[in-house]
């Protein structure tokens, strides 16, 4: 069946699109983050174009957060202090995105920025996973009573300024740390339409060192408004938000991600983490394959300008 | 020095203009279909009548690309041709290199007046029927493509293959159809064609024209409109969002927060 995307300004057909959004949701359900950083590279490989597929994907971040979000406020999962540091690097972060966005549209070179990015991001991403799981695994095989580490170390981070207590992480860092790492993940926010929390939530356990249990929460709190300012952003510069495509992948999420969530409860965090850096890194090699493949044609058209 | 340049340049942009229109021998269509304007204005009885099998192209939800009939009855003997025009925009080229090993766009091009659409279809090989020469405003895509205006100059050569690739870019998409469409003629005066328009269609008022041809020349000619639009709920969605951007923006929102509440209520009560 297909439907015809007011934007994208073609018609598709609406169970890829539910499917899409379905494998989305069920990486979501599985490993907690959003799976944006999946579904935009496979909306342009469909076909959709990037800035569509990257504007309309940060609209559905929003859905993805609100209903993880709505959990784990319940259970008193986040650090809203924390949330809000962090948000204000992100708003400005995702505002100067758009911005960036924007003009890369209007120079045509959009589509080459976004594919890169994602490119390194996901590589770099996948080869830290699959090198983290692969090493636990052996370790676990050979001392299966292996030590936990320290809890967190002391670096940098406690000598900067503006020094800020997070009770709920148990916390006394600089500020400075979380405004500057929200405001990287809102300039990929609005570049890559992606929640950012594959990033985000690494960077917080490793690099502020949060208590895993208030991370998730916390990330989404943030991602939300972000993702709601993208949102925003977009449909009012660059007018590329799908509502339609939107909606599909919300449906589609809704259904994958609760059973992401279960096949979770059953795989071994090692073997889940495993699984997922091999399909990061096999759509990094697919993007990066299109990049370097002499293209059918050289050429393609920018938007059409009707004179006033 | 630099006033007269300025005006030297106008006037010759202007003269380009005016030859770009010359083969088109009346005003373009307005949206409501008027008396049909025959080239040599003549008898009361028309050599040719035509219509559409629909009034208009309609962009729906469940939209996938439309054919649309025309059909007419002529004056024996004679030849049929019927030109599709879609309205005309700027439109930009861009060029892939190779970079560092990466194709990315290192050229653009921008045309003027370029035809969203344009589609010609006949009762007979058109190169025959337009053998001498007389076609006058019938235009192969060949020929309607050379008139269309760059912005701004570069080697003739280089415009040549930008040329080349908007053409090549609008035949995938299936805008410039490749092939001449056949026009069927029954009992020697009654014609039919289809007009084809793919699933990406640009919006605006397209010109349908068809051409009574006798040894070469054209005596009679109609125009119909064909406007080509959104309508119904993308037509409300599409405009709103280019009416009313923050509304919109704020609207997505919306139905983003709400559709991720219910969905996260509904699945966590299974």
């Amino acid at each position: 069946m297909e439907i015809y995307l007011p934007i994208a300004e073609q018609s598709m057909n609406v169970f890829v699109l539910l499917g899409l959004g379905a494998a989305a949701g069920l990486l979501a359900g599985m490993f907690g983050v959003g799976g944006g950083f999946l579904a935009t590279p496979l909306l342009i490989f469909v076909g959709i174009p990037p800035a569509v597929a990257v504007a309309s994907q940060a609209n559905q971040v929003i859905a993805n957060s609100v209903s993880s979000l709505q959990v784990h406020w319940r259970r008193g999962n986040v650090d809203l202090r924390m949330g809000l540091v962090l948000l204000i690097g992100g708003m400005i972060g995702s505002s100067a995105g758009v911005v960036l966005f924007t003009y890369l549209k209007r120079i045509g070179q959009i589509d080459f920025v976004i594919a890169v990015l994602y490119v390194v991001m996901l590589s770099t991403i996948g080869l830290l996973m699959l090198a983290e799981s692969l090493s636990t695994y052996l370790k676990r095989r050979r001392n299966p009573e292996a030590p936990r580490g320290k809890l967190h170390t002391h670096y940098l981070v406690h000598r900067l300024p503006l020094k800020l207590r997070f009770y709920k992480s148990k916390l006394y860092i600089s500020a400075l740390l979380p405004v500057g790492l929200g405001f990287v993940i809102g300039i990929l926010s609005a570049i890559l339409g992606v929640g950012g929390g594959f990033v985000l939530v690494p960077a917080m356990i490793y690099l502020l060192g949060m208590p895993t249990a208030v991370v998730i929460g916390t990330s989404n709190f943030q991602i939300l408004f972000v993702a709601a300012n993208v949102t925003f952003l977009q449909a009012t510069t660059n007018g590329t938000v799908d509502v339609v495509l939107a909606l599909l992948l919300i449906l589609g999420g809704v259904v994958g991600a609760p059973i992401g969530s279960r096949l979770a409860a059953k795989l071994p965090g090692v073997v889940l983490r495993g699984l997922m850096s091999v399909l990061i890194l096999a759509v990094a090699a697919e993007l990066l394959t299109e990049l370097l493949r002499t293209p059918v044609s050289p050429f393609s058209l920018g938007t059409r300008e009707v004179a006033p | 020095m630099r006033r007269l340049l300025i005006a030297l340049v106008v006037g010759l942009a202007g003269m380009a203009g005016a030859h770009a229109q010359g083969p088109r021998a009346e005003p373009p269509p307005s949206g409501l279909p008027g008396p049909p304007p025959s080239v040599p204005a003549e008898s009361a009885t028309p050599d040719l009548v035509v219509d559409l099998s629909r009034a208009r192209v309609s962009i729906t939800s469940a939209f996938q690309g439309e054919s649309i009939l025309m059909f007419g009855m002529f004056d024996p003997p004679g030849e049929v041709v019927v030109v599709v025009v879609g309205p005309e925009a700027r439109e930009t080229v861009m060029r892939k290199e190779r970079f560092l090993g990466l194709w990315l766009n290192t050229g653009r091009q921008s045309f003027d007046d370029v035809p969203a659409y344009y589609a010609i279809a006949a009762s007979q090989p058109l190169q025959r029927l337009l053998a001498r020469g007389a076609g006058g405003e019938i235009l192969s895509l060949e020929d309607r493509m050379s008139t269309v205006k760059p912005v701004g100059s570069r080697a003739a050569a280089e415009m040549a293959k930008f040329r080349s690739g908007l053409v090549e870019v609008k035949r995938r998409e299936g805008l410039y159809p490749a092939a001449i469409g056949q026009v069927t003629v029954q009992a020697g005066r009654l014609f039919r064609v289809d007009l084809p328009f793919p699933s990406r269609l640009p919006e605006g008022v397209y010109e349908v024209k068809a051409y009574l041809l006798r040894d070469g020349k054209i005596v009679a000619a109609v125009s119909r409109p064909l406007p080509v639009g959104k309508v119904g709920f993308s037509a409300q969605l599409a405009g709103w969002a280019s009416h009313d951007g923050a509304l919109y923006g704020l609207g997505a929102i919306v139905m983003a927060l709400f559709a991720g509440w219910l969905g996260g209520a509904i699945m966590r009560r299974l």
